[in-house]
């Protein structure tokens, strides 16, 4: 049983130009142009913002939690990802090594 | 320059702060959560353009913003009585604020050019809060008409009652020549013009016409209804308490 006659819309926020759009929260709304007008205020009012993205709830395809074993590396492969690189510290902030 | 300056910078702020109190009314009972939060948003938008023009008042040598938009009594304000309405309905306030918003974009596009520089430069900060406004109601409308049977019966309603209303946003006085000719704004009757071109197309669209209405004038030369004193005495209620109070 659904809460609300409207749909629910999945909303994601860009901060800056050329920024990866990020998933801030969701809203319902009655269609995306509604969802629109509805994100602007809950998602884009003090962050700052230069574009909103709505995605129908419903079309988005999930993988189910039950399968989340196979999300699990059986043999250390840690070699394989960036974080020890110090360029990666660098661009945090942290290059004093 | 002064006289007619105060007097247009009066209407713009005593017609914000009265919409956006009024508007106020929704928070806690809007139609849905989102639409509670965004239109108590703008109608927090609406009192904060409601102190920068209180605020330019002051500098004209007015009282502080608090005083004036708290210690004047009703006929001192100078807001058009479109704004003391009760809300009524979600379809009255939304048929309102399609009125009001669409006035508010042609009204900031005229002041965006006054000769009084603080007042130029207001109107083309509030230009992008107006915008979303303008795209809001726009919105609600197409909805509420394309809706269902009562949602547009109710819209129809809405507009009905509102409109005679909305016209007595471009009232005149007795000051108008003056803020004509001083360059501080555009007459009422070319804002007028440019408010219908605003609103026809978008109320056509959605398959609305408006009826034929005569304006109800007075609120600009302080005439108000029986409403603005009830809002008055509940927005006043606590700076009156304790008016030298620091908040």
């Amino acid at each position: 049983m659904s809460d609300t006659q409207w749909e629910l819309y999945e909303v994601f926020h860009q901060k800056a130009r050329g920024e990866h759009h990020v998933h801030v929260g969701a809203v319902h709304a009655t269609d995306p142009e509604m969802a629109l007008v509805m994100a602007k205020e809950q998602y884009a009012r003090r962050m700052a913002c230069v574009n909103l993205w709505v995605v129908k709830a419903s079309d988005i395809h999930a993988t189910d939690y039950a399968d989340q074993d196979m999300f699990a590396h059986a043999t250390d492969k840690s070699y394989r990802e960036a974080y020890g690189y110090k360029v990666v510290k660098k661009m945090r902030g942290k290059a004093s090594e | 320059m002064t006289i007619a300056l105060k007097t247009l910078l009066y209407r713009l702020a005593d017609d914000e702060v009265i919409i956006g109190h009024r508007n106020t009314e929704w928070t806690g009972h809007g139609p849905i959560l989102e639409e509670d939060i965004a239109f108590s948003s703008m109608a927090q938008d609406e009192l904060g353009h409601a102190q920068i023009y209180y605020s330019l008042l002051h500098d004209l040598g007015e009282a502080n913003p608090d005083q004036l938009a708290f210690l004047r009594e009703a006929q001192a304000f100078q807001c058009a009585q479109f704004v003391e309405l009760p809300r009524g309905d979600w379809a009255f306030s939304v048929a309102r604020q399609f009125f009001y918003d669409a006035a508010e974009s042609v009204r900031l596009a005229a002041l965006s050019k006054s000769a009084y520089a603080p007042l130029a430069q207001a109107a083309r900060k509030f230009a992008g809060e107006e915008k979303y406004h303008w795209l809001h109601a726009k919105t609600w409308i197409t909805h509420l008409a394309q809706g269902t049977g009562e949602s547009r019966a109710r819209l129809e309603a809405g507009l009905k009652q509102a409109y005679p209303y909305a016209l007595g946003l471009f009232e005149t006085t007795a000051a108008d020549a003056a803020i004509v000719s001083e360059n501080l704004c555009a007459p009422e009757a070319e804002l007028q013009t440019a408010w219908q071109a605003l609103i026809t197309p978008v109320l056509a669209e959605a398959g609305l016409a408006l009826p034929a209405a005569t304006p109800v004038y007075g609120g600009r030369a302080g005439q108000h209804t029986e409403h603005l004193t009830p809002l008055l005495n509940d927005m006043q209620l606590v700076f009156r308490m304790e008016p030298e109070a620091g908040w």
